[in-house]
């Protein structure tokens, strides 16, 4: 079937546009602009936020054109897609082709129809094979010889699998973005918070319970401190896993060292402590002494009927220094004051105006949440990164470059010398090489 | 102790530049070499500082919990790399361009580019000294603890330099280009040491970036998580990758190459520094 070149047009133009470095390009610099957006405005705040920080208009148009989430808008799939499409049509157009040369020898017939790039008549006397060898030996490196009934030909060729390179880079990154996008459809993220002693059976997801077919136990958390008041040292889970109810695997999951069990992953994402009943403390106002007893989150009054207290939170390890209880103290009208109360340390925390609180017994629970995931994209990006790197290589490192020399008799009893060489990407690199070519083969390597 | 050896390395690198541009001023061989041993005996004793501290942070934590077996032993060295927090990422910083500048540009580095890498050696090392950057050797916290920290940081901030560098080269060169000058780089030597560290960075930045990605995925369990770290370090890599694709395939070369590495060494200093203060995550340092 013949097509006309009217029928072919529009197809060969989208081709055409959509393996265009100028596409390239722009796609760049477009997903580098929404990048900027996305590291400006805070993100995956509640709608709020940004009526707040924005005003009512512009942050309305900031959550409802979704710069909220600005990685999984269209601003920024859209035009990340494109540039998974352009990678893929320049891969389909040019990959062949790079294959093809990279398994195409280096012939004499190739060398001869290498562009010349210098012309030389050596008089009879000199040892033009010692010349040449030395020469090409010194600028380049070893060479080939080629002898054809009338003349000789030296041929050096280097980075022959270099224009593969680049395309390996781009496969590479495609497998990265193919990664990305396998770990949104077919993993699975949600978090898991457990309790001291607790069994889970199921972890978040999104707003909704999924099933584990197993069942996990937090035995014990542990957070500690290298020096009271100092930074933390050490956030750990103990953790065990249950099928039917029976104990089949323990793992310690750390910060950096997670555990696998069952397909999916957990990672030490964040911990707390809870009140586990009411906090006991000594309160001493006006010379008086009087014990207390406050359960969480409702206010009670003091002795006198003047102030009331609340019980905020608890910490099991309040900076190192042990278990400590977060007060709010409110008299009369002002603001509350807010102050923290350490069971260990009576000493520190600053205590509110008129009062004075020491704390007896402050009983908590630890609670440790996990990020859980199972992701079968990660391999792919894997890959991707692993890929990357001799594709660096063969790209940046192995310059491509071909160079020939024929030697023929001259009818004088000298010899007619010329040079051919090209390397069509490294024009620098080539100019260098072609000078110092030139000039040994004009005058001979110095020995 | 350290920190007075890194404040006359400082004012090595400060007499370094001012040899270097007095060698040209009155191009005297004599003056670069005297700049270049200089500049190497900065370089050693910079090296020297470096490894001193991390003697130190390793002290400090086998106070902590003593390694018992030599794997042990080997992991808690790896940890302890002075690395961790501003002041020491500053002080390797300093180091880097020094450092990937003889490798780099070998010879070349002397004269105008010389003092140029040495005079941002000597901001780096001047800042960490005088910049109210808190200097104590401090243990690490637990996301710190992993090996991917030393290659990672490694390899993110000689990325860094190799830009520092291609900036460096690319300041001259529009200045070179605007009113041409006998005692500056020709042009087209100028344009190729642009090219080759911007190579250089390019590869290392990525592996900078692989390399915490894989971290973030064994600490977090996401090997991206668009912290503004990450994404800013994401928006450098493509104006790199830009300058490459319009040097290689459009054949762009001379001043709007200079340009693209010079808005590129913006993004670096942003991502470097601009991140750390004006925006928050997961790599603020600083808090
Ligand atoms: C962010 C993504 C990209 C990166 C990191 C990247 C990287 C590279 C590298 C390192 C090279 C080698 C330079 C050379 O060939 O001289 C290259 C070349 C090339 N790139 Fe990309 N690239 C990217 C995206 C793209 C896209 C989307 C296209 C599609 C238009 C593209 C088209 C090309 C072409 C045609 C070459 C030349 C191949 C050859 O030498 O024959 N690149 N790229």
């Amino acid at each position: 079937m013949v097509t006309s070149p009217a029928q072919r047009q529009p197809k060969s133009r989208l081709w055409g546009s959509l393996t265009s470095i100028r596409l390239t390009v722009f796609l760049l610099l477009i997903l580098a602009g929404v990048a900027v957006i996305g590291t400006v405005v805070p993100q995956d705040q509640p709608p709020g936020q940004y009526l707040r920080r924005y005003g009512q208009s512009l942050g309305a148009v900031i959550y409802g054109w979704g710069l909220a989430r600005v990685y999984y808008s269209p601003w920024f799939l859209v035009p990340m897609g494109l540039l998974a499409l352009n990678i893929s049509a320049c891969l389909v157009q040019g990959l062949p082709r790079a294959v093809r040369r990279s398994l195409t020898p280096f012939t004499w017939e190739a060398a001869l129809a290498l562009p010349e790039r210098g012309k030389f008549n050596w008089p009879a006397g000199v040892d033009p094979q010692a010349r040449i060898n030395a020469v090409l030996q010194r600028e380049l490196g070893a060479c080939r010889r080629e002898t054809l009934p009338d003349q000789e030909i030296y041929l050096f060729e280097r980075g022959r699998y270099r224009p593969i390179g680049p395309y390996l880079v781009h496969l590479a990154l495609l497998l990265i973005l193919a990664g990305g996008l396998i770990g949104k459809f077919w993993g699975l993220e949600g978090s898991l918070p457990l309790d001291q002693g607790e069994v889970a059976r199921t972890f978040e997801v999104g707003r909704n319970q999924h099933p584990l077919n197993f069942q996990v136990r937090l035995d014990k958390f542990l957070v500690q401190y290298y020096e009271k008041g100092g930074i933390p040292k050490e956030f750990r889970s103990d953790l065990t896993f249950l099928k039917d109810g029976r104990e089949v695997a323990r793992a310690t999951c750390r910060v950096n060292d997670p555990v696998t069990f069952g397909g999916l992953t957990f990672y030490q994402s964040s911990y707390g402590s809870r009140p586990e009943g009411p906090v006991r403390l000594q309160v001493r106002h006006g010379g008086l002494d009087q014990t207390l007893e406050l359960p969480p989150r409702r206010p009670v009054d003091l002795p006198g009927g003047e102030a009331q207290v609340m019980l905020v939170r608890v910490d099991g390890n309040l900076q190192g220094y042990g278990p400590a209880a977060q007060l709010a103290l409110r008299g009369g009208t002002g603001h509350p004051q807010v102050f923290w109360v350490l069971q260990d340390h009576p000493e520190l925390g600053q205590q509110p105006d008129h009062y004075q609180f020491r704390a007896e017994s402050i009983p908590f629970q630890f609670y440790s949440v996990f990020q859980v995931k199972s992701d079968p994209g990660v391999w792919w990006v894997y890959a991707g990164f692993i890929l990357l790197l001799p594709g660096f290589y063969l790209a940046f490192f192995r310059p491509a470059a071909r160079w020939a020399v024929v030697l023929e008799g001259a009818a004088s009893g000298g010899f007619k010398v010329r040079l051919l060489g090209a390397s069509p990407r490294h024009r620098e690199e080539f100019a260098l090489s072609l000078e110092r070519l030139l000039e040994g083969l004009e005058k001979g390597a110095p020995s | 102790m350290i920190s007075q050896i890194l404040g006359l390395v400082m004012l090595g690198y400060l007499l370094v530049a001012v040899l270097f541009l007095a060698a040209e001023l009155w191009s005297s061989p004599r003056l670069q070499s005297w700049g270049r041993v200089l500049l190497w005996a900065g370089l050693g004793v910079h090296t020297g500082a470096l490894l001193g501290r991390w003697a130190g942070s390793y002290q400090l934590a086998a106070l902590h919990s003593a390694p018992a077996v030599f794997t042990d032993n080997l992991r808690l060295v790896i940890l302890q790399a002075p690395l961790s927090n501003f002041y020491e990422s500053l002080v390797f910083f300093a180091w880097t361009l020094p450092a990937l500048g003889v490798i780099s540009f070998r010879r070349h580095l002397q004269g105008y580019l010389g003092a140029v890498v040495a005079v941002l050696a000597c901001l780096l090392l001047a800042y960490a000294s005088f910049g109210g950057v808190d200097s104590r050797i401090k243990p690490l916290m637990p996301a710190l603890k992993s090996n991917w920290l030393l290659i990672h940081v490694v390899t993110a901030f000689l990325g860094y330099a190799g830009f520092a560098l291609a900036f460096g080269a690319a300041i001259l060169y529009l200045l070179q280009d605007r009113r041409p000058r006998a005692s500056l780089p020709p042009l087209a030597q100028l344009d190729r040491l642009i090219y080759r560290a911007t190579v250089l960075g390019f590869l290392l930045l990525t592996l900078g970036i692989l390399t915490g990605a894989v971290w973030a995925e064994t600490a977090w369990g996401r090997y991206w998580s668009w912290d503004p770290k990450e994404t800013w370090s994401l928006i450098t890599w493509l104006i790199y990758v830009t300058l490459l694709h319009a040097r290689l395939l459009k054949g762009w070369q001379g001043r709007r190459i200079a340009w693209l590495a010079v808005l590129g060494f913006m993004a670096v200093l942003f991502t470097y520094f601009g991140v750390s203060f004006l925006l928050t995550g997961l790599h603020s340092y600083l808090t």
